[in-house]
């Protein structure tokens, strides 16, 4: 009897403090930042560190300016950069920002997941709306829908060490053009040397990514779509047979890349800082400034075109401002018009651009890298001469580069699963990059496999 | 663990006594009923505390396995699907593998290493003090900056510190992290070195509590060092042995910073562990149902560890 009444107890006490919490947590934080009167309040990322003090106060003087143009909007800034792990839980919890700023390898994997908004209704009202480069917007609409405004875009190039040419005997003004004479330049310059001819990057993701951008070159793609809308893998082919054996050979015949291969792009980015890398592939404009900051010599810094295997064509992608997926329609709207006014403006409105880059240069900052604009090329050519005389960046460095972009065709990223099929990838490279009897083809349909399992999730 | 039981068995005879005391039982069932309410209402704020942070997350995330969400729309019930997909992914019996070869390598290593020290420590006639900072030194280093120090002490070729130390004893340099064969025992390395400072602490205690009595006994019966090893020191540390064991044994199959820092699994997938591969699902591929299933199969399978580890060990602590 004892033993029935402590239980009767127990369940009077335990149930109701239960019962207390399933009630807690069955709020949903998500849309009430409309008040009735008209009112709006917005949270954006993008605002610069807090070190930056310049970069702060320029990004600080936009906001009242923006907020006296639009008094019913609020904006609240945030320094807080990307980050992936926590974005999906912020937006389940009600506290994610209204407008997210993204790096090139995200677009694809939030507009399949439903946790960006399409903001077609609102973006087409912009002026600038339909002077948008198309070869950028293809990566940011899907039929009607458009998900993104880009900030800035991206295509892959050859970074190399102007220096370092300079010393294996190579002309630092005509970088590599193909895969093989990358080869014969890597090995020229670790012959040299010593150092790292040709950087490789194979973890978090980076092999995979890398071995896209190098397969898209020799025209293969990763994969495919068939008519009734499944996807297959379609890199077990000659193409990306060609750029493993390029790495395997390169590794184990030519050793011009090193020893040390299991990093990703962070890694490469400070080894080519210091001096220790010849070449590399990457997104030149986006590398420049962490190259600066790490206080890498503008002087040795090279830009070329990607190096090409056959097809004409490089990896594209772009830092894109998209909206989350519970935003109400007004935070939309004002999401739209605050993109509108911090980072489309400044490209196509000639005064503002001029003040943005004074302000930047003042600072120490880049002021006129060379980039994939997002605007037509017209407009691009204006804000180029309207910035002329704050510009510090050694642009003739990057004309490689820049007169290979009209060249060649953009191919965008895996449109589904794009992470998991560079992770399903990253094994493959490693293998061939540190086990010198690596089976390319069994490698290869391993990862055929894999991937085909990955995308039969993906309809 | 005799400590234990000469106390329990100290407490049992008063407690018999206490309760064959003659009294009226109405009285005495209400008094009880009386101090269980009041235990109970004491014992709320326990409950609500961790119910609400503990125990009703684990019970959502338990349902989450069966689900499939992307967090922003409401989840949708897909029965056995996480599972299905998390069973078809060829890196599940990998991560498996690896992450038992690297509890197996970090137990060879991890276990003895520490006890060695600890009795050798404990042998010191002076300099005990400053030894026992230098072993618990490691631990203090936030986990992130020592394996990343690791990361640039083994750097391969002839350069890197670990090299070019082995290099002075006349060792050919080896790749380390670049290689699928040395990655492993690697991580075990920088995981022995980071975490045996705590158990050498532990184990001192332990060693401190051992009657030296038993030592001037053995001595005096002509023991051997070894042979009072043996037979003294391990035998009366068995408790605190076994308990480490089994941290240490929850601990290894839980292995994620070194992984996740080092070598993001590879090369070639020869560090992939399983909770790297709940970490991928979730947070790089967004996929939280088959996270949550993995999560739930590592806790099914560290109970059912657990509880046959304290079955099979159970005559041996206790004796």
């Amino acid at each position: 009897m004892q033993q029935r009444t402590r239980r009767v107890i127990a369940a009077a006490v335990v149930v109701p403090a239960l019962a207390v919490m399933a009630g807690c947590s069955g709020g949903n934080g998500a849309g009430d930042a409309d008040s009735g009167d008209g009112k709006v309040t917005i949270t954006v990322m993008g605002k610069p560190a807090a070190t930056n003090t310049a970069a702060v106060e320029l990004f600080e003087r936009q906001v009242a300016e923006f907020e006296a143009a639009n008094p019913n909007i609020t904006i609240e800034a945030s320094d807080v950069p990307w980050d992936a792990k926590t974005f999906a839980t912020r937006l389940a919890g009600g506290s994610a920002p209204t407008l997210l700023r993204v790096p090139l390898t995200e677009p694809p994997a939030l507009i399949e997941r439903g946790q960006v908004a399409d903001i077609a209704s609102v973006a087409s009202k912009l002026d600038s709306f339909t002077d948008l480069n198309p070869r950028v917007m293809q990566f940011l609409e899907q039929g009607d829908a458009v998900y993104g405004i880009p900030e800035k875009s991206y295509a892959f190039g050859l970074v190399y060490n102007r220096d370092l040419f300079t010393q294996a005997g190579l002309d630092p003004d005509s970088p590599p053009q193909t895969w093989d004479e990358v080869r014969t330049a890597a090995k020229k310059i670790s012959d040299a040397t010593g150092k790292t001819g040709f950087g490789e990057i194979s973890t978090n993701n980076s092999g995979g990514w890398h071995l896209t951008g190098y397969d898209y070159t020799y025209g293969g793609k990763m994969i495919d779509q068939a008519a009734d809308g499944t996807w297959t893998a379609a890199f077990n082919d000659d193409a990306s047979r060609e750029v493993l054996q390029m790495w395997k050979e390169m590794r184990w015949t030519d050793d011009s890349l090193g020893d040390n291969v299991l990093g990703k792009q962070e890694d490469l980015v400070a080894e080519f800082t210091a001096g220790n890398v010849g070449m590399w592939v990457t997104a030149p404009p986006d590398v420049y400034p962490n190259y600066i900051a790490a206080g890498g010599k503008p002087e040795a810094f090279g830009a070329g075109p990607m190096p090409q295997g056959g097809a004409n064509a490089t990896l594209a992608g772009a830092t894109v401002l998209m909206v989350n997926a519970t935003a109400t329609e007004a935070e939309k709207e004002a999401a739209v018009k605050w993109i509108d006014w911090r980072a489309l403006r400044p490209n196509y409105d000639l005064a503002v651009a001029a003040e943005t880059a004074k302000a930047s240069a003042a600072d120490g900052l880049p002021v006129g890298v060379p980039v994939a604009p997002i605007f037509t090329a017209e407009a691009y050519a204006a804000y180029r001469d309207a910035i002329a005389e704050y510009v510090n960046v050694p642009v003739e460095n990057f004309a490689p580069y820049t007169a290979s972009l009209d060249k060649l065709e953009y191919v965008p990223e895996p449109a589904v699963a794009s992470q998991e099929i560079y992770a399903a990838l990253d094994p493959v490279v490693q293998s061939v990059l540190t086990d010198e009897n690596a089976d390319i083809d069994a490698l290869l349909n391993d990862a055929e496999q894999r991937v085909d399992q990955i995308l039969a999730q993906h309809k | 663990m005799t400590v234990t039981t000469d106390r329990l068995r100290g407490t049992t005879p008063v407690r018999a006594a206490q309760a064959a005391r003659p009294g009226p039982p109405r009285r005495r069932s209400l008094t009880r009923r009386r101090s269980a309410i009041a235990g109970l209402v004491f014992l709320l704020p326990t409950f609500v505390v961790f119910g609400y942070f503990a125990w009703w997350p684990i019970i959502q995330s338990a349902a989450l396995a069966f689900q499939q969400t992307d967090l922003v729309t409401a989840p949708e019930w897909v029965g056995w699907n996480n599972f299905e997909v998390l069973f078809s992914d060829p890196l599940l019996p990998r991560a498996a593998v690896n992450t038992l070869w690297f509890t197996v390598l970090s137990l060879a290593i991890g276990l003895p290493v520490p006890l060695v020290c600890a009795v050798l420590i404990s042998e010191l006639r002076r300099g005990g003090t400053v030894a026992r900072v230098l072993a618990y030194l490691p631990v203090v280093i936030p986990p992130v900056v020592s394996v990343l120090l690791w990361k640039v002490f083994f750097n391969p070729g002839e350069s890197g510190v670990v090299n070019s130390l082995l290099g002075l004893v006349g060792i050919d340099p080896l790749p380390w992290l670049q290689s699928p064969g040395t990655a492993m025992p690697s991580l075990v390395i920088v995981a022995t070195w980071s975490g045996a400072g705590t158990a050498i602490l532990i184990y001192l205690a332990a060693l401190t509590g051992v009657s030296t009595e038993l030592y001037e006994a053995a001595e005096l019966d002509g023991a051997s060092v070894w042979q009072r090893i043996v037979h003294i020191t391990l035998p009366q540390m068995r408790g605190v042995i076994l308990v480490l064991l089994l941290l240490q044994i929850i601990g290894a199959i839980q292995v994620f910073t070194e992984p996740y820092v080092m070598t993001d699994g590879g090369p070639a997938n020869a560090t992939v562990t399983i909770l790297l591969m709940i970490y991928r699902y979730a947070f790089l591929f967004g996929n939280y149902g088959v996270a949550t299933a993995l999560s739930l199969l590592l806790a099914v399978v560290l109970i059912i560890v657990s509880a046959v580890y304290l079955r099979l060990t159970r005559s041996w602590s206790t004796r």
